[in-house]
């Protein structure tokens, strides 16, 4: 009889040690998994530090780079004078994204032929609103990029 | 003393006043109706609302009071027949320095552009009265700048403008036109950005057609009218094969395939080897062409992509709505939808070689995000699995705890 109560006590300690277990296990893991970085990680809205130089963007056929600020694309780009330039890249008009074309001076959206000039102003076709620009800030070779009311 | 000149002259003022008070609104306004006449109508016109004047327009004196005296009085025009108008409104508006005084921007050629119109050349060749005459477009008292929301010009009321006359399938009989333009234009892919969408970038009539000059675009030109918004489609098209063709066959370029007034939004069903592809309507098998077998391979290419991008909608649409982060996802979505625009634009240069390079590149993008989106959706799952097992755990625990109490008690 006693035998069968250590053994029913046992059993009761066992199931009790391993309930309390499984329940921290629950509660850590997902604390574990809060503190691990995600594999996907969104951009910091305030900055963003570039992956390519300016001698990059120069590199390019049409002098041009987009890069990816938060949700949003941004185009960075060289104009005739040499300055460095970026705004957004999607078209006011219907989203498409927008190019340079030094060729023309312009950002142009060729879905509609809708033209910007380089301060992001739209100048002519269907854009119903300029494109807003990025401020720059070339530290060291290093190129940041923040809004101007972030 | 000096204050009692000053109130001598204020007290004058009134009297000043009246004597230049504008005599003709104040006779008109007494027997014109409030909701339509020229009087009342005119507060909304730019000319008035710039300081000019009923007798600017019209001559006369305005501060005569007598209306068989204001008509023997200086330089009296009265109301000008119709087809005197052209030279009532280009008295102003085709003098450059008068015009640069009022307004230095606005152009000075409109009278030199209506004369190379079909409308000018019948006013003033064949003296039509039917025909569109300045007023006719620009109203007569309610005359504003296109940008103004009221105007019969503005994008969204110029449609009606020119409906007015050429929906009217009586009024225009005798010039033996079509008169179902609006019709169409109302139902066709602009109509609905216009009207639906309020776009005002979307073409209306005379975006294609002119203005003061109006006229129907000739066969050379459809290609620069439609290159002006659709530049891309433009340029491929004048670079393709089909560009030679159509002209020895005297096609309009654009307008062929995707018709002028009722332009439908363009879908890939107008590609292909069957119907309601547009290519059979001038394709055949055995006419010596690739036409079919290529307008086949376009159309499973752009095909293939474009259910690729609706089952990544679909897949990021599920991940979205299940709360999981996407922003590289939908970041990357934008990309597909961007190659899937870019390679329907392709279909323009009817290079297939391009054309199917573009449309795996985008078919790639597409399956790469809903691979991801799915890995996003299996996440899901599998914190909801680790949840339900976590509640088990804890009702165990607290089971045995219970089992454990009631032990100790006993």
């Amino acid at each position: 009889m006693t035998e069968n109560k250590t053994s029913r006590r046992g059993f009761l300690g066992v199931f009790l040690g391993g309930g309390a277990l499984a329940t921290l296990g629950s509660i850590l893991y997902p604390v574990a998994r809060y503190i691990t970085p995600p594999a996907l990680s969104e951009a910091k809205l305030s900055q963003l530090k570039l992956d390519f130089a300016r001698a990059d963007i120069e590199g390019e056929p049409v002098k041009a780079k987009y890069f990816k600020y938060g949700r949003e694309l941004g185009i960075i780009f060289i104009t005739d004078a040499g300055e460095m330039k970026a705004l957004t890249a999607i078209c006011t008009h219907l989203d498409c994204t927008v190019q340079h074309r030094p060729d023309l001076g312009i950002i142009w959206c060729s879905c509609h032929n809708g033209r910007y000039d380089y301060n992001g102003q739209n100048i002519s076709g269907p854009p119903p609103r300029p494109l807003t620009q990025f401020v720059i800030n070339e530290i060291d070779g290093t190129i940041f990029i923040s809004r101007e009311d972030a | 003393m000096k204050r009692i000149s000053l109130l001598l002259i204020l007290s004058l003022l009134p009297l000043v006043v009246m004597a230049q008070e504008d005599n003709c609104l104040t006779c008109h306004r007494d027997f014109e109706d409030e909701d339509g006449g020229p009087s009342y109508l005119i507060t909304r016109d730019v000319h008035i609302q710039k300081g000019l004047s009923c007798a600017d327009c019209h001559g006369g004196d305005p501060s005569l009071e007598d209306m068989d005296e204001v008509r023997e009085s200086r330089g009296w025009r009265g109301v000008p027949d119709h087809l005197e108008v052209p030279a009532f409104c280009a008295r102003c508006h085709s003098d450059a320095n008068y015009m640069h005084e009022q307004n230095p921007s606005l152009p000075t050629d409109q009278l030199v552009k209506y004369k190379t119109s079909i409308h000018g050349k019948r006013l003033f060749g064949k003296k039509d009265r039917k025909v569109a005459n300045c007023i006719s477009c620009h109203t007569v008292h309610q005359i504003a700048n296109a940008r103004t929301p009221y105007s019969s010009t503005h994008p969204l009321n110029l449609p009606q403008t020119c409906a007015h006359c050429h929906a009217d399938a009586d009024y225009m009989a005798e010039y033996g036109i079509p008169t179902d333009q609006y019709d169409g234009y109302r139902k066709s892919v602009h109509g609905e950005a216009l009207f639906e969408n309020n776009d005002l970038g979307a073409p209306v009539c005379n975006d294609c057609h002119g203005n003061h000059g109006a006229l129907p675009p000739g066969m050379a030109s459809i290609s620069h009218v439609c290159g002006n918004c659709h530049a891309m489609q433009a340029q491929l098209f004048d670079k393709s094969p089909h560009s030679k063709a159509f002209e020895e066959n005297d096609f309009p370029a654009c307008e062929t395939c995707h018709s002028n007034h009722l332009i439908e939004k363009p879908g890939d069903q107008m590609v292909g080897n069957k119907e309601p592809a547009v290519c059979v309507e001038c394709h055949s098998e055995g006419d010596g062409t690739r036409g079919l077998d290529v307008a086949a391979a376009m159309s499973l290419a752009v095909e293939k992509l474009a259910n690729a991008q609706a089952e990544a909608r679909a897949a990021l649409d599920e991940a979205i709505a299940k709360g999981m982060m996407t922003t590289d996802e939908e970041f990357r979505f934008k990309e597909v939808q961007q190659m899937l625009i870019a390679t329907r634009t392709q279909i323009h240069s009817f290079s297939l070689d391009t054309i199917l390079t573009m449309a795996d590149a985008g078919y790639e993008k597409a399956k790469e995000v809903q691979t991801n989106s799915a890995a996003l959706i299996d996440e899901y799952f599998f914190r909801r699995k680790g949840l339900g097992l976590a509640t088990l755990f804890i009702t165990l625990l607290v089971v045995a705890l219970w089992a454990y109490i009631r032990k100790l008690e006993s």
